[in-house]
């Protein structure tokens, strides 16, 4: 992050510009993550309901990663997080109305 | 260099605007979000409605094939945002270099998916098949959903591999460069989107054992 290069294109630009070495930081978080969730699932299988919610949780733990460094959401301005946030309510509202209905039958 | 006085008046000539046309990607994905979401609601009322069915349907997945694809498309994600550091410091080479490598792991995908999906037709398994007919009710549900989702995914790959293609064609031309980029980054942008979606995909249908 303290390259030479980098800071003179930040003030240049006024962008990030994200280095190599975080993109491989990056991707080795998220293959460690593929390698916890596919073991949880194949050696846990006894768990059932319990795997199904840590794979939920690890794959939205990736997603977040995605979003935040790949997707560069960490260096955009604050109204692209707080749009994606809305349609994560919407969503999620959706999501819980459903299940709502579901489990009142 | 006026770009860099930060001082480009509205009607300088400059007929592009990259923060609109980033932000109109934003929007664009979140309609594509919003298309998978709601037929991961659908896979989850009907899988809350199957449980066992969908249980047994998903034994048939081949889970190191899931994974194998997961990986590739993680890394080709890697791949394309390396891309867009590349091109912002004004190295167009590596910059192609890194996209044809994605566009290499998409087709590597889709002939991982290729030989998934024919094994499950060669198995009858593809809706209207005969063995798909004769599954329990919960089963036939989970192929169909199995087919649809991961088609459109695949969709989604063809046609950000083509929106990659062109990218790499506009940056060969110069006509994307260090101050002109937000091609590759809305390219970038769409792939991202369409790892996240495998992100959820993968689990849901291959894991949840």
């Amino acid at each position: 992050m303290k390259n030479n290069t980098e800071s003179h294109d930040e003030s240049a630009h006024g962008t990030h510009i994200t280095s190599n070495k975080e993109h491989y930081s990056t991707l080795a978080a998220l293959l460690l993550l593929t390698v916890l969730t596919v073991s949880i699932s194949v050696f846990g299988a006894n768990l059932r309901s319990l795997t199904v919610a840590t794979a939920m949780l690890i794959a939205t733990v990736k997603v977040i990663v995605v979003a935040y460094y790949f997707m560069h959401l960490k260096f955009e301005k604050k109204i692209y997080t707080w749009l994606v946030l809305l349609v994560i309510v919407l969503f999620l509202s959706f999501l819980i109305l459903t299940s709502i209905e579901y489990l009142n039958r | 260099m006026e770009h860099h006085s930060g001082l480009v008046l509205p009607n300088s000539g400059h007929n592009r605007d990259a923060e609109a046309s980033k932000l109109g990607m934003w929007l664009f994905l979140f309609t594509e979000f919003l298309l998978f979401g709601g037929l991961f609601i659908v896979y989850m009322v009907y899988r809350m409605l199957n449980p066992e069915a969908f249980l047994t349907a998903s034994y048939q997945l081949n889970v190191t094939l899931g994974a194998m694809n997961t990986v590739v498309l993680l890394v080709s994600s890697m791949t394309i945002a390396m891309s867009i550091t590349a091109i912002q410091q004004g190295n167009s080479k590596r910059s192609i270099q890194l996209l044809v490598f994605t566009v290499a792991a998409s087709l590597v995908f889709l002939v991982i998916k290729y030989f998934e999906w024919s094994a499950k037709i060669h198995h009858g398994l593809f809706p209207g098949m005969d063995v798909f007919n004769r599954l329990p009710h919960g089963e036939g549900l989970f192929f169909y959903l199995y087919f649809f989702m991961t088609g459109l995914h695949a969709l989604h790959i063809i046609i950000g591999a083509i929106f990659i293609v062109v990218v790499i064609f506009r940056t060969k031309n110069g006509l994307l460069n260090a101050d002109n980029y937000s091609h590759t980054e809305n390219a970038g942008l769409y792939w991202h989107l369409v790892d996240m979606i495998w992100i959820y995909l993968f689990p849901l249908f291959y894991l949840i054992h």
